[in-house]
């Protein structure tokens, strides 16, 4: 019996060990490894999709869209799924506009896949979405509904990575680029998804919106007008650029290229390639001249009758329009003579000289939005050779400007003396249509004092006045002023003879300007002149941006900005109280709100919770004093205040 | 009347059956709208593409290369100079 009771002790201590094990490898899956299992487990039966986030789109200043992403597909057949096979074809055919034989051919090959790339639009695929046997396959990508227009500003993606390549698309990668967002999926053994409802982990964010400062319609008149230049006066290429001088907002920028007799227009050049600007640039040279106090309105020099040997100079310097007897300064830049402000730059010392075009900001990169811009090419004064860098910078050579810096410095003669940073970015929008980023204008210094402005200008209006350089560039109803310019390109190491950049620089209209228009023709034919050439091309753009029936120009202020009488028409037009732009200087805080003035509501009787509403409403701050119901506000009501300005009340 | 173990078991099983009842249509429920869900993304995402396409042709077709050259062939319109145009003036609300 012993032995019995031995052996059941024996299968019952076996069996208790066994339990034990069984239960402490079921702790030990349950309690020590249950993560891991767990884990494990999730992924077999879970299956973890991205969602691509939409990248945000790219807008002009009115809200034309210039690039947004949209959703296409790829398609595939599955030919084993397929229900009625010529059915499917001719579906395919129809909705992909592909050719019915081709599909026939792909079927008779009896493949397992058929796969058309395409990409396919949403509107294209949209039949064929419940046709058994086809599989859809989703992809965001970029398009651009303004077709060429801008691309060079615009830029565009990397086709392998999604993200920006070049232009706007690339400064503004991060931006643009959304946050992708996850969601789970059941899926059964062999990997096949469940048809249920997905889990979200996270949405996808999309990407902000930004709203360029370019104006879309100017860009057509700027992007076509200079194409028809080109084209005329067979010229090998040409940039424009238009800007507003009050916020240094750029409204156009075109550039184009001719390669091959086809007119390219994907290199971003006005900000890129400096050039020398010829007379253009005379007026920086005429700038510190009368800073410095070095020259006065009757100071004359020789004009040479258009052909000066000028010491310690290999080459004599001419004058295109030779002028007889003696000059002044503002008679050298309307006749726009070399030999005039060769003369008077010998005035300068070199680094007065280079100080000023610097502070024009030539030689430094204005700061815009925009990956890889040049900073154009100005030597300091060591690297001047006496008697040779000091005359021909003050002709507008020995030193490079690339369009959009030329743009800012005269941006600035505009703005009474005050250099901008321009700007491409208006507007950053989040995908609640929330504002994220505004513009306000950037002063980066004084360029030049106010009375000094209003000489220059003077002379730029003489510049274009009868008998100036840029005579054809004047329109009829509406004054500008500008300069004419024409340089002989350097290329290769030298000069080429025979070879020119021909550019006008203008402010439009000339009492109260609302643009800056750079235009620059390279390598014109025939009558190469600035003033025969660019100077026409400005004039047809601004005729057309004048007839635009939603433009860039501010008609309420160009109405004051009419030739004085030269027409019926203008006479019937009345003067209008002066709208000021222009920023004041130095710039405190809150000067660049100084143009959203607004009127003060009648709060009075209110009690102060409605008031204090009714005024931050309209943008105030509010400063209470008292209580109980309001008796005055301070500035009254009807008065007018900038934006975010205090608005004081007295309750009683 | 008094409950017998049968009588719970039939209540718990009617319990059980309830429950699975309301979970059932409820994950009919889910799966019919993720897939009105899908069907109303598709529309979207076809009326997006529509929207682009109709927004580029109105571009095209409204753009002043293309409407200027209509303008000037079949109507003889011309690019006006400025002579041609009065801006008019809006009376401001002070001068209303």
């Amino acid at each position: 019996m012993a032995k019995v009771t031995t052996r059941i002790a024996s299968l019952e201590v076996v069996f208790v060990l066994a339990v034990l094990a069984v239960l402490g490898r079921a702790a030990q899956l349950q309690i020590v490894q249950r993560s891991q299992w767990e884990s494990e487990a999730e992924e077999q039966r879970k299956l973890h999709l991205v969602l691509p986030a939409r990248r945000g789109g790219i807008y002009d200043r009115s809200g034309v869209a210039l690039a947004i992403t949209q959703e296409y597909f790829h398609v595939g057949i599955a030919p084993t799924e397929v229900e009625g096979r010529s059915a499917t074809i001719n579906a395919v055919a129809r909705s992909l506009e592909l050719p019915a034989s081709r599909l026939r051919r792909d079927f008779a090959k009896n493949p397992k896949w058929i796969y058309y790339h395409g990409p396919f639009t949403g509107v294209q695929v949209q039949a064929l979405r419940k046709v058994p046997g086809i599989h859809l396959t989703p992809e965001f990508a970029r398009h651009y509904p303004a077709g060429a227009l801008a691309r060079s500003v615009i830029g565009g993606l990397n086709a392998d990575s999604g993200n920006g390549a070049s232009g706007i698309e690339l400064a503004l990668d991060s931006i643009l680029t959304g946050l992708p967002g996850e969601e789970v999926v059941l899926r059964d053994r062999a990997g096949r998804r469940y048809e249920s409802p997905s889990r979200l982990v996270s949405d996808p964010v999309p990407g902000e919106d930004v709203y360029l400062t370019l104006d879309a319609e100017l860009q057509e008149i700027a992007e076509h007008g200079l194409d028809d230049a080109i084209e005329r006066l067979k010229a090998a290429g040409g940039d424009v650029v238009f800007m507003d001088p009050s916020t240094g907002e750029l409204l156009a920028i075109a550039s184009r290229r001719r390669v091959d007799q086809d007119l390219i227009g994907n290199r971003p050049s006005f900000f890129t390639d400096p050039f020398e600007p010829g007379s253009t640039a005379k007026l920086f040279t005429a700038a510190a001249l009368l800073s410095l106090h070095r020259v006065d309105s009757t100071d004359e020099v020789y004009g040479e009758e258009g052909k000066w040997s000028m010491p310690g100079r290999t080459k004599p310097i001419t004058d295109a329009h030779t002028t007889h007897g003696n000059l002044t300064l503002a008679k050298a830049i309307e006749v726009s003579s070399n030999i005039a402000m060769a003369k008077f730059s010998q005035r300068l010392s070199a680094s007065e000289q280079y100080d000023a075009l610097r502070d024009f900001g030539f030689g430094s990169p204005t700061g815009v939005e925009f990956p890889s811009e040049a900073r154009g090419r100005l030597p300091t004064p060591d690297q001047w050779k006496p008697g040779y860098n000091g005359p021909s910078v003050a002709m507008g050579y020995a030193f490079g400007v690339t369009p959009v810096q030329l743009a800012a410095a005269y941006g600035a003669l505009a703005n009474d003396g005050v250099l901008l940073t321009p700007t491409l970015i208006r507007e950053i929008r989040g995908p609640d249509g929330k504002v994220r980023y505004r513009h306000k204008p950037e002063p980066v210094r004084r360029a030049v004092r106010r009375e000094v402005v209003r000489t220059l200008r003077e002379y730029l209006a003489g510049a274009v006045g009868e008998g100036g350089t840029g005579e054809r560039a004047q329109l009829v109803n509406y004054t500008l002023m500008g300069k004419t310019g024409t340089a002989q390109r350097f290329e290769g190491g030298h000069y080429v003879t025979g070879s020119y950049t021909a550019s006008f620089a203008a402010l439009f209209p000339a009492d109260d300007p609302q643009l800056v228009v750079i235009v620059k023709i390279d390598d014109p034919k025939g009558d190469y002149y600035g003033g025969a050439t660019a100077a026409p091309v400005t004039r047809g753009m601004l005729q057309e941006a004048l007839a635009t029936r939603r433009s860039a120009i501010d008609r309420r202020r160009l109405a004051t900005s009419e030739a004085p009488a030269t027409s019926d028409t203008a006479s019937r037009v009345e003067p209008e109280a002066e709208t000021s732009v222009v920023l004041p200087w130095p710039l405190s805080a809150d000067s660049t709100k100084a143009r959203d003035r607004r009127p003060v509501p009648n709060v009075v009787g209110a009690n102060l919770r409605k008031a204090a509403v009714a005024l931050h409403r309209r943008g105030f701050q509010v400063a209470l004093r008292g209580g109980g119901l309001v008796v005055r506000t301070s500035p009254a009501a009807g008065d007018s205040l900038t934006a975010g300005g205090t608005v004081t009340v007295w309750a009683q | 009347m008094t409950f017998r173990g049968r009588h719970w078991i039939m209540l718990w099983l009617l319990l059980f059956l309830g429950v699975a009842a309301i979970v059932l249509a409820r994950r009919t429920a889910a799966l019919e709208t993720a897939r009105r869900l899908n069907v109303l993304r598709d529309e979207r995402t076809a009326l997006e593409a529509e929207r682009a396409a109709l927004q580029r042709d109105l571009r095209l077709t409204l753009g002043r290369q293309e409407l200027g050259r209509k303008a000037e062939n079949r109507l003889g319109l011309h690019q006006p100079a400025d002579s041609e145009f009065t801006v008019f003036r809006l009376p401001t609300p002070d001068h209303r």
